[in-house]
């Protein structure tokens, strides 16, 4: 009689399992956020004014749920998260069909380039914070300053890819185009716009993470309701636990937006620039081998 | 029957740099090509091929002279495959061949995938241009020409960016397309061995854009160019080359020709 050959590793539960979640890239991803908060947790052993994870959570169910913080006070996440999200949205829109405009005029025309090149480099540059301070001076206390905050901040983004997209469309395919009489229509679908739409995909994802740091910042400053303005509020109450929830609730949305929306869809418009490897097996093979 | 008649064509570029005298690309060039035949234009670099084709496919206006592509009393419809593929590169493949034609319903896909079958890539539809090697691209752009039904096809150098190897597979690949097709094709090359192996009529052109031969290949097609007719036409055609070259053509030699 022969004994059976353990086999370790294989079945559910076992080590090789374990081993393989926790080196697999979303096993890394959540050792990485249990490692944060394990530290978090252990800074507040040392920090006493650092609130701990467990005191943040306490009061962001109490900010979202609309329960009392004590007295008086009461949570009002949706009220102010609605009104970044407006300003957030008018500044956006604006930002981004001015750099939308911008951008083409820039990559079709030299004299254009000769213009707005310059100016557009300039303003990516630009810092956030001085767009809030600027606006904050020239309108004050006032809805305008986040929304144009936004704008600034996201134009030269949005301008500077698109302007890129439509520079990618060479003269050798638009030869190629009128050579075999593709009409212009078809040309504007498949030519430009095919070309344009994945640079306006990462135009707009790099202008919504600059716009939403910009809009906090002019809350801050000049909002009397929004996340930057209810951020400031706990800061300035001296209730860090506060500051630190509405911190994290910001970079959550971002973070969360970026991955679950933005990446897929750039992924998505730009999945012909992937240098995949595709193991096509060709019917007529010769030295012609894929992706060599 | 496609119907391609020049006369008196002649191409000059204004000058490239301020005090330089303008370019002539092509000089007064008569030519008439009618009938399923394959011709190629051969001569060396900077003598006019592309150029022609450019003026013929209309992206070039000519200085002087007329050209006109009739089939049948009609404007002729042109394929083109260029030196590069010309891929979309944000296109799949299909999309690639779909692109080019007037219509791009079902029977549209048919043909398109009939041609990439021809050429060898029916796996290849839902593949983009950067997935595929040059020599596939090429290909593509071989079997998208094709599928327009053209009753003119220009071919620019369309293999002078390929390996040798990679060259002599789409060669054949272009003989058997052509064999089952036969259509009109002017076929720009500066390679005297490929241009025996297809054509039917080679036309030399010298420097300055002036023809400066006219020889017809009578052998029958497809032709394998280890084949011994074929090479000893070429190895006829190339003596004749170097023996006119440098003494009938000024500033042209036989090194000007690739072999």
């Amino acid at each position: 009689m022969t004994a059976a050959p353990l086999a370790l590793g294989k079945g559910p539960g076992t080590p090789g399992r374990v081993r393989r979640i926790l080196t697999s890239s979303q096993g890394a991803q959540a050792t990485a956020i249990v490692v944060f908060i394990g530290a978090w947790q252990l800074l507040t052993l040392v920090a006493t004014r650092v609130p701990g994870p467990v005191e943040v959570t306490q009061f962001l169910y109490t900010e979202i749920t609309g329960g009392s913080h004590g007295g008086i006070i009461t949570g009002q996440f949706a009220e102010h998260f609605a009104v970044t999200l407006r300003h957030f949205s008018i500044g956006l829109f604006i930002g981004f069909t001015a750099g939308l405009l911008a951008g083409v005029l820039v990559g079709s025309f030299v004299i254009a380039r000769a213009l707005l090149n310059d100016t557009v480099l300039v303003l990516l540059a630009m810092p956030a914070f001085v767009w809030a301070f600027l606006t904050t001076m020239w309108f004050g206390i006032d809805w305008r300053a986040p929304v144009l905050t936004v704008a600034f901040t996201a134009f030269p983004f949005v301008a500077v890819n698109v302007a890129q997209g439509v520079r990618s469309i060479t003269p050798e395919l638009k030869n190629m185009s009128s050579a075999f009489g593709v009409s212009r229509w078809k040309q504007f679908k498949h030519l430009t716009v095919a070309a344009v739409t994945g640079y306006i995909f990462a135009g707009l994802r790099f202008a919504i993470i600059v716009g939403w740091n910009g809009i906090l910042l002019s809350e801050w400053f000049s909002g009397q309701s929004g996340v930057g303005f209810r951020t400031r509020y706990w800061f300035d109450a001296n209730r860090y636990r506060g500051f630190v929830g509405w911190v994290i609730v910001f970079i959550v949305f971002i973070v969360v937006l970026d991955r679950m929306i933005l990446n897929r869809l750039q992924a998505r418009a730009f999945r012909w620039r992937d240098p995949v490897e595709v193991k096509a097996e060709l019917s007529n093979p010769d030295f012609d081998q894929v992706g060599a | 029957m496609a119907r391609l008649d020049i006369q008196r064509l002649s191409k000059v570029f204004p000058p490239p740099q301020k005090g330089a005298d303008p370019v002539t690309a092509i000089g007064e060039i008569t030519l008439e090509v009618e009938g399923n035949v394959f011709v190629s234009i051969v001569g060396p670099s900077g003598c006019g091929k592309s150029t022609l084709l450019n003026i013929l496919s209309g992206v070039e206006t000519p200085t002087s002279g007329t050209v006109s592509v009739t089939e049948g009393g009609r404007p002729a419809r042109l394929g083109y495959v260029f030196q590069d593929a010309r891929l979309l590169p944000w296109r799949t493949v299909i999309d690639n061949m779909l692109y080019v034609r007037d219509d791009d319903g079902a029977p549209a896909s048919d043909t398109a995938s009939r041609y990439l079958e021809m050429v060898g890539l029916e796996h290849t539809h839902q593949m983009f241009p950067g997935q595929l090697s040059g020599g596939m691209q090429q290909r593509v752009g071989i079997a998208r020409a094709f599928s327009v039904d053209p009753d003119l096809l220009l071919m620019d150098e369309p293999f002078s960016h390929l390996d040798a190897i990679t060259a002599r597979s789409l060669r054949d690949h272009l003989q058997q397309l052509w064999t089952a097709t036969r259509k009109t094709v002017l076929f720009v090359t500066h390679d005297v061995v490929e241009a025996v192996q297809l054509s039917d009529r080679i036309i030399v052109l010298a420097p300055g854009g002036r023809i400066f031969d006219d020889i017809a290949i009578d052998l029958d097609h497809p032709r394998r160019s280890s084949d011994p007719k074929v090479a000893t036409l070429q190895a006829e055609i190339l003596g004749r080359f170097e023996e006119m070259y440098p003494s009938n053509v000024s500033g042209m030699t036989p090194g000007d020709v690739s072999t």
